[in-house]
Protein backbone atom coordinates (compact mmCIF):
# COMPACT_ATOMS: atom_id res chain seq x y z
CA UNK A 1 0.00 0.00 0.00
CA UNK A 2 1.44 3.26 -1.19
CA UNK A 3 1.84 5.79 1.76
CA UNK A 4 -0.21 9.01 1.15
CA UNK A 5 2.15 12.56 1.19
CA UNK A 6 -0.37 14.80 0.65
CA UNK A 7 -4.35 14.67 0.92
CA UNK A 8 -6.39 17.53 0.30
CA UNK A 9 -10.25 17.42 1.25
CA UNK A 10 -12.51 19.73 0.09
CA UNK A 11 -10.57 22.84 -0.01
CA UNK A 12 -12.39 26.27 -0.56
CA UNK A 13 -10.53 29.79 -0.35
CA UNK A 14 -12.73 32.33 -0.71
CA UNK A 15 -11.16 36.22 -0.88
CA UNK A 16 -13.91 38.61 -0.14
CA UNK A 17 -16.89 37.45 -2.19
CA UNK A 18 -14.84 35.45 -4.69
CA UNK A 19 -14.72 32.08 -4.77
CA UNK A 20 -10.74 31.18 -6.09
CA UNK A 21 -10.65 27.64 -4.97
CA UNK A 22 -14.05 25.44 -4.84
CA UNK A 23 -13.97 21.93 -3.15
CA UNK A 24 -10.55 20.65 -4.21
CA UNK A 25 -9.63 17.42 -3.52
CA UNK A 26 -6.58 14.80 -4.52
CA UNK A 27 -4.54 12.88 -2.62
CA UNK A 28 -0.38 12.43 -3.88
CA UNK A 29 1.23 8.91 -3.21
CA UNK A 30 5.17 8.91 -2.39
CA UNK A 31 7.06 8.87 -5.16
CA UNK A 32 4.48 10.48 -7.72
CA UNK A 33 4.99 13.39 -9.75
CA UNK A 34 1.45 15.39 -9.73
CA UNK A 35 1.42 18.29 -12.80
CA UNK A 36 -1.24 20.49 -12.17
CA UNK A 37 -2.38 22.13 -15.24
CA UNK A 38 -5.12 24.97 -15.80
CA UNK A 39 -5.52 28.67 -17.49
CA UNK A 40 -3.77 31.03 -16.30
CA UNK A 41 -5.43 32.76 -12.77
CA UNK A 42 -7.38 29.82 -12.37
CA UNK A 43 -6.04 28.96 -8.92
CA UNK A 44 -2.81 27.02 -9.21
CA UNK A 45 -0.40 29.25 -7.63
CA UNK A 46 -3.17 29.88 -4.65
CA UNK A 47 -3.26 26.43 -4.26
CA UNK A 48 0.21 25.15 -3.85
CA UNK A 49 0.42 28.31 -1.89
CA UNK A 50 -2.30 26.42 0.91
CA UNK A 51 -0.23 23.66 0.33
CA UNK A 52 2.85 24.82 1.64
CA UNK A 53 0.84 26.16 4.19
CA UNK A 54 1.43 30.08 3.57
CA UNK A 55 -1.86 30.56 2.72
CA UNK A 56 -4.69 29.40 4.93
CA UNK A 57 -7.86 28.09 3.78
CA UNK A 58 -11.74 29.74 4.28
CA UNK A 59 -12.57 25.61 4.53
CA UNK A 60 -11.61 21.93 3.76
CA UNK A 61 -8.45 20.04 5.04
CA UNK A 62 -4.98 19.78 4.14
CA UNK A 63 -2.98 16.91 5.54
CA UNK A 64 1.04 16.54 4.58
CA UNK A 65 2.73 13.30 5.68
CA UNK A 66 -0.68 12.38 7.42
CA UNK A 67 -0.33 15.97 9.77
CA UNK A 68 -3.55 18.10 9.59
CA UNK A 69 -1.62 21.92 8.49
CA UNK A 70 -4.57 24.05 8.18
CA UNK A 71 -4.53 23.80 12.56
CA UNK A 72 -1.32 23.51 12.75
CA UNK A 73 0.63 26.23 15.33
CA UNK A 74 3.56 27.94 13.35
CA UNK A 75 6.48 26.16 15.51
CA UNK A 76 5.20 22.46 14.33
CA UNK A 77 4.56 23.93 10.60
CA UNK A 78 8.37 25.51 10.38
CA UNK A 79 9.31 21.53 11.26
CA UNK A 80 7.44 19.71 8.51
CA UNK A 81 8.71 22.91 6.33
CA UNK A 82 12.31 21.36 6.87
CA UNK A 83 11.27 18.00 4.77
CA UNK A 84 10.15 19.91 1.63
CA UNK A 85 11.53 22.20 -0.62
CA UNK A 86 10.08 24.96 -3.04
CA UNK A 87 10.86 26.43 -6.10
CA UNK A 88 9.08 29.85 -6.90
CA UNK A 89 7.96 30.80 -10.15
CA UNK A 90 10.71 33.72 -10.57
CA UNK A 91 13.66 32.06 -8.38
CA UNK A 92 12.43 34.01 -5.34
CA UNK A 93 16.25 34.12 -4.55
CA UNK A 94 17.46 36.69 -1.79
CA UNK A 95 18.95 39.51 -3.86
CA UNK A 96 21.49 39.98 -1.13
CA UNK A 97 23.15 37.11 -1.63
CA UNK A 98 25.76 35.47 -4.18
CA UNK A 99 24.12 32.18 -6.03
CA UNK A 100 26.13 30.23 -3.69
CA UNK A 101 25.50 31.53 -0.23
CA UNK A 102 21.27 31.45 -1.62
CA UNK A 103 21.84 27.62 -2.16
CA UNK A 104 23.92 27.33 0.81
CA UNK A 105 21.37 29.23 2.95
CA UNK A 106 18.82 26.31 3.99
CA UNK A 107 21.66 24.12 4.66
CA UNK A 108 23.54 26.95 6.87
CA UNK A 109 20.11 27.85 8.95
CA UNK A 110 18.50 24.48 9.35
CA UNK A 111 21.59 22.25 10.33
CA UNK A 112 25.18 22.35 11.88
CA UNK A 113 27.18 21.16 8.55
CA UNK A 114 30.85 22.16 8.17
CA UNK A 115 31.07 24.63 6.14
CA UNK A 116 33.43 23.39 3.62
CA UNK A 117 30.87 20.37 3.49
CA UNK A 118 28.05 23.15 2.85
CA UNK A 119 30.43 24.72 0.13
CA UNK A 120 30.98 20.76 -1.82
CA UNK A 121 26.52 20.34 -1.09
CA UNK A 122 26.17 23.76 -2.74
CA UNK A 123 29.02 22.70 -5.74
CA UNK A 124 27.11 19.59 -5.75
CA UNK A 125 23.64 21.07 -6.08
CA UNK A 126 24.52 23.89 -8.73
CA UNK A 127 26.16 21.08 -10.77
CA UNK A 128 22.81 19.43 -10.85
CA UNK A 129 21.10 22.65 -12.57
CA UNK A 130 23.49 23.12 -14.65
CA UNK A 131 25.36 26.26 -13.18
CA UNK A 132 28.96 25.42 -12.06
CA UNK A 133 31.39 28.10 -11.72
CA UNK A 134 28.20 30.95 -11.13
CA UNK A 135 28.63 30.62 -7.03
CA UNK A 136 29.98 34.05 -6.62
CA UNK A 137 27.44 35.98 -9.05
CA UNK A 138 24.85 38.11 -7.25
CA UNK A 139 20.98 37.14 -8.57
CA UNK A 140 20.82 40.30 -10.32
CA UNK A 141 23.45 39.46 -12.80
CA UNK A 142 22.27 36.38 -14.38
CA UNK A 143 19.46 35.82 -16.24
CA UNK A 144 15.90 34.74 -15.25
CA UNK A 145 16.12 31.31 -16.64
CA UNK A 146 19.07 30.97 -14.50
CA UNK A 147 17.47 31.91 -11.53
CA UNK A 148 14.90 29.60 -11.70
CA UNK A 149 17.25 26.98 -12.20
CA UNK A 150 18.96 28.29 -8.90
CA UNK A 151 16.00 28.14 -7.42
CA UNK A 152 15.55 24.64 -7.52
CA UNK A 153 18.68 24.18 -6.78
CA UNK A 154 18.22 25.86 -3.62
CA UNK A 155 14.87 23.87 -2.98
CA UNK A 156 16.26 20.48 -3.26
CA UNK A 157 19.64 21.52 -1.16
CA UNK A 158 18.09 19.95 1.91
CA UNK A 159 17.61 16.76 -0.74
CA UNK A 160 13.57 17.48 0.71
CA UNK A 161 10.81 14.39 0.48
CA UNK A 162 8.48 16.86 -1.59
CA UNK A 163 9.86 19.10 -4.00
CA UNK A 164 6.91 21.96 -5.33
CA UNK A 165 8.28 23.73 -8.41
CA UNK A 166 6.08 26.60 -9.86
CA UNK A 167 6.73 26.76 -13.49
CA UNK A 168 9.72 25.48 -13.38
CA UNK A 169 10.16 25.42 -17.15
CA UNK A 170 9.04 27.82 -18.74
CA UNK A 171 11.21 30.50 -19.97
CA UNK A 172 13.97 27.82 -20.15
CA UNK A 173 15.73 27.22 -23.59
CA UNK A 174 14.08 23.58 -25.19
CA UNK A 175 17.93 21.77 -23.70
CA UNK A 176 17.42 23.15 -20.44
CA UNK A 177 13.69 22.12 -19.90
CA UNK A 178 14.49 18.64 -20.74
CA UNK A 179 17.52 18.72 -18.24
CA UNK A 180 15.10 20.00 -15.63
CA UNK A 181 12.48 17.24 -16.65
CA UNK A 182 15.64 15.01 -16.69
CA UNK A 183 16.40 16.05 -13.08
CA UNK A 184 13.19 16.07 -11.75
CA UNK A 185 12.54 12.14 -13.00
CA UNK A 186 16.00 10.93 -11.70
CA UNK A 187 15.17 12.57 -8.21
CA UNK A 188 11.73 11.29 -8.14
CA UNK A 189 12.50 8.03 -9.53
CA UNK A 190 15.54 6.97 -8.13
CA UNK A 191 15.38 8.64 -4.18
CA UNK A 192 11.40 8.45 -3.91
CA UNK A 193 10.79 12.29 -4.29
CA UNK A 194 7.41 13.35 -4.75
CA UNK A 195 6.84 16.19 -6.37
CA UNK A 196 4.50 18.80 -7.12
CA UNK A 197 4.71 20.70 -10.39
CA UNK A 198 2.21 23.39 -11.46
CA UNK A 199 3.05 23.68 -15.76
CA UNK A 200 1.72 24.90 -18.64
CA UNK A 201 4.41 23.17 -20.87
CA UNK A 202 2.51 20.62 -22.21
CA UNK A 203 5.27 18.62 -23.38
CA UNK A 204 7.19 18.49 -20.32
CA UNK A 205 4.22 17.78 -18.33
CA UNK A 206 3.90 14.55 -20.07
CA UNK A 207 7.17 13.76 -19.87
CA UNK A 208 7.61 13.58 -16.44
CA UNK A 209 3.87 13.42 -14.59
CA UNK A 210 2.56 10.51 -13.72
CA UNK A 211 -0.30 11.57 -12.01
CA UNK A 212 -2.24 15.10 -13.45
CA UNK A 213 -4.86 17.43 -12.51
CA UNK A 214 -6.53 19.77 -14.46
CA UNK A 215 -8.54 22.97 -12.99
CA UNK A 216 -11.31 24.59 -14.48
CA UNK A 217 -11.85 28.14 -16.36
CA UNK A 218 -14.58 30.68 -16.35
CA UNK A 219 -17.97 28.96 -14.68
CA UNK A 220 -15.98 25.75 -13.47
CA UNK A 221 -13.19 28.15 -12.37
CA UNK A 222 -11.63 26.43 -8.60
CA UNK A 223 -12.65 23.20 -9.46
CA UNK A 224 -11.08 19.95 -10.58
CA UNK A 225 -12.27 19.10 -13.60
CA UNK A 226 -9.99 16.24 -14.39
CA UNK A 227 -7.36 14.34 -12.41
CA UNK A 228 -5.85 10.96 -13.48
CA UNK A 229 -2.71 9.55 -15.21
CA UNK A 230 -1.39 10.92 -18.31
CA UNK A 231 -3.27 8.25 -20.46
CA UNK A 232 -6.36 8.97 -18.70
CA UNK A 233 -5.85 12.75 -19.57
CA UNK A 234 -4.88 12.32 -23.06
CA UNK A 235 -8.19 10.47 -23.45
CA UNK A 236 -10.03 12.00 -21.11
CA UNK A 237 -13.86 13.64 -22.55
CA UNK A 238 -14.44 16.77 -21.25
CA UNK A 239 -13.61 18.90 -23.96
CA UNK A 240 -11.93 21.76 -22.10
CA UNK A 241 -9.39 19.48 -21.42
CA UNK A 242 -8.76 18.59 -24.72
CA UNK A 243 -8.34 22.41 -25.83
CA UNK A 244 -6.08 22.83 -22.72
CA UNK A 245 -3.68 19.83 -23.57
CA UNK A 246 -3.95 20.33 -27.82
CA UNK A 247 -3.30 24.72 -27.05
CA UNK A 248 -6.46 25.07 -29.13
CA UNK A 249 -7.50 28.97 -29.30
CA UNK A 250 -10.95 28.20 -29.30
CA UNK A 251 -13.29 25.84 -27.53
CA UNK A 252 -15.24 25.29 -24.49
CA UNK A 253 -12.97 28.19 -23.20
CA UNK A 254 -14.16 30.61 -25.67
CA UNK A 255 -11.56 32.83 -27.67
CA UNK A 256 -14.29 35.70 -28.64
CA UNK A 257 -17.37 36.27 -26.56
CA UNK A 258 -20.64 36.34 -28.15
CA UNK A 259 -22.29 39.54 -28.55
CA UNK A 260 -24.46 39.34 -25.67
CA UNK A 261 -22.04 38.67 -23.18
CA UNK A 262 -19.45 41.27 -24.99
CA UNK A 263 -22.04 43.80 -24.04
CA UNK A 264 -22.87 42.49 -20.87
CA UNK A 265 -18.86 42.80 -19.89
CA UNK A 266 -18.99 46.25 -21.85
CA UNK A 267 -21.52 47.41 -19.48
CA UNK A 268 -20.84 45.62 -16.02
CA UNK A 269 -20.79 47.63 -13.12
CA UNK A 270 -17.60 48.27 -11.71
CA UNK A 271 -18.76 47.37 -8.20
CA UNK A 272 -18.71 44.01 -9.38
CA UNK A 273 -15.22 44.27 -10.69
CA UNK A 274 -13.08 41.51 -9.08
CA UNK A 275 -9.95 42.08 -7.66
CA UNK A 276 -7.41 39.45 -5.94
CA UNK B 1 -4.68 49.19 7.45
CA UNK B 2 -6.63 50.92 10.39
CA UNK B 3 -4.51 52.94 13.46
CA UNK B 4 -5.71 49.42 15.74
CA UNK B 5 -4.20 46.79 13.22
CA UNK B 6 -1.45 48.45 12.98
CA UNK B 7 -0.68 48.99 16.76
CA UNK B 8 -1.61 45.26 17.15
CA UNK B 9 1.42 44.42 14.33
CA UNK B 10 4.12 46.77 15.91
CA UNK B 11 2.88 44.94 19.61
CA UNK B 12 3.49 41.28 17.57
CA UNK B 13 6.86 42.42 15.98
CA UNK B 14 7.82 44.06 19.52
CA UNK B 15 6.97 40.26 21.00
CA UNK B 16 8.15 38.25 18.41
CA UNK B 17 11.58 40.31 18.55
CA UNK B 18 12.18 39.30 22.13
CA UNK B 19 11.06 35.89 21.23
CA UNK B 20 13.77 35.43 19.31
CA UNK B 21 16.46 37.29 21.26
CA UNK B 22 15.74 35.32 24.48
CA UNK B 23 14.73 32.00 23.00
CA UNK B 24 16.27 31.76 20.10
CA UNK B 25 19.52 30.56 21.20
CA UNK B 26 17.46 27.53 22.71
CA UNK B 27 15.80 26.32 19.70
CA UNK B 28 19.04 25.62 17.22
CA UNK B 29 18.50 28.67 14.95
CA UNK B 30 20.80 31.39 16.97
CA UNK B 31 21.50 34.69 15.58
CA UNK B 32 24.20 35.55 13.30
CA UNK B 33 26.57 38.03 15.17
CA UNK B 34 27.95 38.81 11.33
CA UNK B 35 24.58 40.11 10.53
CA UNK B 36 24.56 42.37 13.05
CA UNK B 37 27.76 43.95 12.24
CA UNK B 38 26.70 44.36 8.64
CA UNK B 39 23.50 46.02 9.65
CA UNK B 40 25.77 48.23 12.31
CA UNK B 41 28.04 49.38 9.06
CA UNK B 42 24.74 50.01 6.59
CA UNK B 43 22.77 52.01 9.62
CA UNK B 44 25.33 53.47 11.35
CA UNK B 45 28.75 53.77 10.31
CA UNK B 46 27.60 55.09 7.02
CA UNK B 47 25.14 57.75 8.35
CA UNK B 48 28.46 58.91 10.53
CA UNK B 49 29.05 61.53 7.75
CA UNK B 50 25.69 63.14 7.33
CA UNK B 51 24.93 63.04 11.36
CA UNK B 52 28.62 64.84 11.82
CA UNK B 53 28.17 67.54 9.19
CA UNK B 54 24.10 68.02 11.03
CA UNK B 55 25.26 68.42 14.12
CA UNK B 56 28.22 70.72 13.17
CA UNK B 57 25.78 72.67 11.64
CA UNK B 58 23.60 72.95 14.43
CA UNK B 59 26.03 73.75 17.21
CA UNK B 60 27.24 76.56 14.99
CA UNK B 61 24.27 78.04 14.22
CA UNK B 62 22.99 78.08 18.26
CA UNK B 63 26.00 79.50 19.17
CA UNK B 64 25.65 82.29 16.58
CA UNK B 65 21.89 82.45 17.30
CA UNK B 66 22.99 82.62 20.60
CA UNK B 67 25.64 85.29 20.63
CA UNK B 68 23.98 88.05 19.11
CA UNK B 69 21.00 87.50 21.39
CA UNK B 70 23.53 87.66 24.56
CA UNK B 71 25.59 90.06 23.65
CA UNK B 72 22.94 92.50 24.07
CA UNK B 73 23.03 91.88 27.54
CA UNK B 74 26.81 91.45 27.56
CA UNK B 75 26.31 87.68 28.12
CA UNK B 76 28.07 85.57 25.69
CA UNK B 77 30.17 84.07 28.44
CA UNK B 78 27.11 82.23 28.46
CA UNK B 79 26.86 81.11 25.00
CA UNK B 80 28.76 77.45 25.66
CA UNK B 81 25.43 76.84 28.22
CA UNK B 82 22.98 77.83 26.10
CA UNK B 83 25.01 75.37 23.37
CA UNK B 84 25.64 72.67 25.56
CA UNK B 85 22.13 72.23 27.01
CA UNK B 86 20.27 72.56 23.64
CA UNK B 87 22.47 69.64 22.00
CA UNK B 88 22.85 67.33 24.81
CA UNK B 89 19.34 67.79 25.66
CA UNK B 90 17.46 68.15 22.87
CA UNK B 91 18.44 68.61 19.19
CA UNK B 92 21.47 66.19 19.13
CA UNK B 93 19.24 63.07 19.54
CA UNK B 94 16.51 64.46 18.18
CA UNK B 95 18.63 65.61 14.68
CA UNK B 96 20.42 62.31 14.45
CA UNK B 97 17.32 60.32 14.57
CA UNK B 98 16.15 62.55 11.91
CA UNK B 99 18.80 61.66 9.46
CA UNK B 100 18.97 58.01 10.36
CA UNK B 101 15.13 57.80 9.80
CA UNK B 102 15.84 59.45 6.58
CA UNK B 103 18.92 57.47 5.56
CA UNK B 104 18.36 54.35 7.77
CA UNK B 105 15.42 53.62 8.20
CA UNK B 106 13.75 54.32 4.95
CA UNK B 107 16.24 52.13 3.64
CA UNK B 108 15.33 49.09 6.15
CA UNK B 109 12.01 49.94 4.27
CA UNK B 110 12.51 49.90 1.43
CA UNK B 111 14.47 46.42 0.97
CA UNK B 112 12.62 44.59 3.25
CA UNK B 113 8.90 45.92 0.83
CA UNK B 114 11.46 44.97 -2.18
CA UNK B 115 12.09 41.17 -0.26
CA UNK B 116 8.22 41.28 0.07
CA UNK B 117 6.82 42.06 -3.41
CA UNK B 118 9.58 39.93 -4.60
CA UNK B 119 8.74 36.98 -2.74
CA UNK B 120 11.96 36.26 -0.70
CA UNK B 121 10.10 36.54 2.51
CA UNK B 122 7.65 34.47 1.12
CA UNK B 123 10.84 31.83 0.35
CA UNK B 124 12.24 32.24 3.70
CA UNK B 125 9.31 31.21 5.52
CA UNK B 126 9.08 27.66 3.10
CA UNK B 127 13.07 27.03 4.02
CA UNK B 128 12.17 27.50 7.62
CA UNK B 129 13.63 30.72 8.18
CA UNK B 130 11.99 33.08 10.28
CA UNK B 131 11.53 36.47 8.60
CA UNK B 132 11.85 37.88 12.05
CA UNK B 133 15.08 36.57 13.57
CA UNK B 134 16.93 36.09 9.62
CA UNK B 135 16.09 39.80 8.77
CA UNK B 136 14.32 42.57 11.81
CA UNK B 137 16.54 40.97 14.65
CA UNK B 138 19.90 42.03 13.28
CA UNK B 139 18.84 45.45 12.18
CA UNK B 140 16.62 45.71 15.80
CA UNK B 141 20.05 45.20 17.15
CA UNK B 142 21.88 46.94 14.77
CA UNK B 143 20.19 50.49 15.31
CA UNK B 144 19.72 49.88 19.47
CA UNK B 145 23.77 50.45 19.05
CA UNK B 146 24.50 52.88 16.63
CA UNK B 147 21.89 55.09 17.33
CA UNK B 148 23.24 56.17 20.54
CA UNK B 149 26.63 55.59 19.54
CA UNK B 150 25.76 58.27 16.63
CA UNK B 151 24.34 60.74 18.91
CA UNK B 152 27.44 60.74 21.36
CA UNK B 153 29.27 61.63 18.51
CA UNK B 154 27.14 64.08 16.67
CA UNK B 155 26.52 65.43 20.82
CA UNK B 156 30.91 66.03 20.02
CA UNK B 157 30.98 67.01 17.01
CA UNK B 158 27.88 70.01 17.99
CA UNK B 159 30.10 71.07 20.83
CA UNK B 160 32.54 71.42 18.54
CA UNK B 161 30.66 73.59 16.25
CA UNK B 162 29.70 75.85 18.86
CA UNK B 163 33.54 76.34 20.31
CA UNK B 164 34.34 77.09 16.54
CA UNK B 165 31.98 80.27 16.87
CA UNK B 166 32.91 81.06 20.50
CA UNK B 167 36.80 80.52 19.79
CA UNK B 168 37.49 82.51 16.32
CA UNK B 169 34.26 84.79 16.72
CA UNK B 170 33.51 85.53 20.37
CA UNK B 171 37.63 85.52 21.39
CA UNK B 172 36.86 82.77 23.84
CA UNK B 173 40.05 80.90 24.76
CA UNK B 174 39.71 76.74 24.38
CA UNK B 175 40.33 76.48 27.94
CA UNK B 176 37.76 78.56 29.12
CA UNK B 177 34.89 77.07 26.36
CA UNK B 178 35.92 73.45 27.46
CA UNK B 179 35.78 75.43 31.45
CA UNK B 180 32.29 76.48 31.05
CA UNK B 181 30.86 73.70 28.97
CA UNK B 182 32.10 71.30 32.04
CA UNK B 183 30.63 73.70 34.40
CA UNK B 184 27.47 74.10 32.48
CA UNK B 185 26.31 70.66 31.42
CA UNK B 186 25.53 67.73 33.90
CA UNK B 187 26.18 64.27 33.28
CA UNK B 188 22.88 63.40 33.41
CA UNK B 189 21.99 66.03 30.34
CA UNK B 190 24.22 63.50 28.56
CA UNK B 191 22.73 60.38 29.84
CA UNK B 192 18.64 61.96 29.23
CA UNK B 193 19.93 62.72 25.68
CA UNK B 194 21.46 58.99 25.55
CA UNK B 195 17.88 57.47 26.68
CA UNK B 196 16.08 59.46 24.54
CA UNK B 197 18.25 57.99 21.13
CA UNK B 198 17.45 54.78 22.71
CA UNK B 199 13.73 54.87 22.55
CA UNK B 200 14.09 56.89 19.43
CA UNK B 201 16.23 53.94 17.86
CA UNK B 202 13.25 51.36 19.37
CA UNK B 203 10.72 53.52 17.98
CA UNK B 204 12.11 54.30 13.90
CA UNK B 205 13.26 50.93 13.44
CA UNK B 206 10.15 48.87 14.67
CA UNK B 207 8.15 51.42 12.58
CA UNK B 208 10.60 51.25 9.32
CA UNK B 209 10.24 47.02 9.71
CA UNK B 210 6.60 46.87 10.50
CA UNK B 211 6.17 49.24 6.92
CA UNK B 212 8.72 47.05 5.43
CA UNK B 213 6.98 43.53 6.04
CA UNK B 214 3.54 44.81 5.05
CA UNK B 215 4.46 46.16 1.88
CA UNK B 216 1.38 44.85 -0.81
CA UNK B 217 1.04 45.56 -4.63
CA UNK B 218 4.47 46.51 -6.38
CA UNK B 219 7.03 48.78 -6.39
CA UNK B 220 4.21 51.68 -5.79
CA UNK B 221 3.53 50.12 -2.44
CA UNK B 222 7.47 49.84 -1.55
CA UNK B 223 7.42 53.35 -2.42
CA UNK B 224 4.61 54.47 -0.41
CA UNK B 225 5.68 52.45 2.55
CA UNK B 226 8.78 53.97 2.48
CA UNK B 227 7.47 57.40 2.76
CA UNK B 228 4.84 56.39 5.36
CA UNK B 229 7.89 54.95 7.18
CA UNK B 230 9.71 58.27 7.26
CA UNK B 231 6.66 60.16 8.08
CA UNK B 232 5.28 58.07 10.93
CA UNK B 233 8.68 57.22 11.97
CA UNK B 234 9.29 61.16 12.75
CA UNK B 235 6.03 62.07 14.37
CA UNK B 236 6.52 58.92 16.45
CA UNK B 237 9.96 60.18 17.59
CA UNK B 238 9.30 63.71 18.12
CA UNK B 239 5.97 63.04 20.31
CA UNK B 240 7.91 60.75 22.07
CA UNK B 241 10.81 63.38 22.79
CA UNK B 242 8.07 65.56 23.99
CA UNK B 243 6.94 62.79 26.50
CA UNK B 244 10.53 61.64 27.42
CA UNK B 245 11.35 66.06 27.98
CA UNK B 246 8.35 66.04 30.18
CA UNK B 247 9.67 63.17 32.24
CA UNK B 248 12.83 63.97 32.21
CA UNK B 249 12.97 67.64 33.60
CA UNK B 250 9.56 68.59 34.39
CA UNK B 251 9.03 65.91 37.51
Amino acid sequence: MPDTVIEVRDLVRKFGTRTVLNGISFSVNKGDTVIIMGGSGCGKSTLLRHIIGAMKPTSGSIRLFGEEITTMPQIQLEKLRLRFGMNFQFGALLQSLTVGENVALPIIENSRVDPGIVDLIVKMKLELVGLTGFEHLKPAEISGGMRKRVGLARAVAMDPELLFSDEPTSGLDPIMTAVIDQLTLDLTQKLDMTAVVVSHDMTSAFRIGTKMIVLGAGKRAGTIIAQGTPDEIRNHPDPEVQQFIKGEPDGPVPLKLSPEDYIDRLLDLPGQKEND
Amino acid sequence: MSLAANFRTFFFLNRSILYWLVLGPFRKQPLRISAVFQQMVRIGVQAFPMTALTSLSIGLTLAMQGAHELARMGATAYVPDLVAMTILRELGPLLVGVVVIGRSGSAVTAELGTMKVGEEIEALEVMSINPVRFLVVPRFLAMMVMLPVLTVFGNYIGLAGGWLICHFSLDMSTAAYIQRLMEAAQPDDLFTGIIKSIVFAWLIILISCQAGLGVSGGAEGVGQATTSSVVTSILAMLVANAVLTAIFFIT
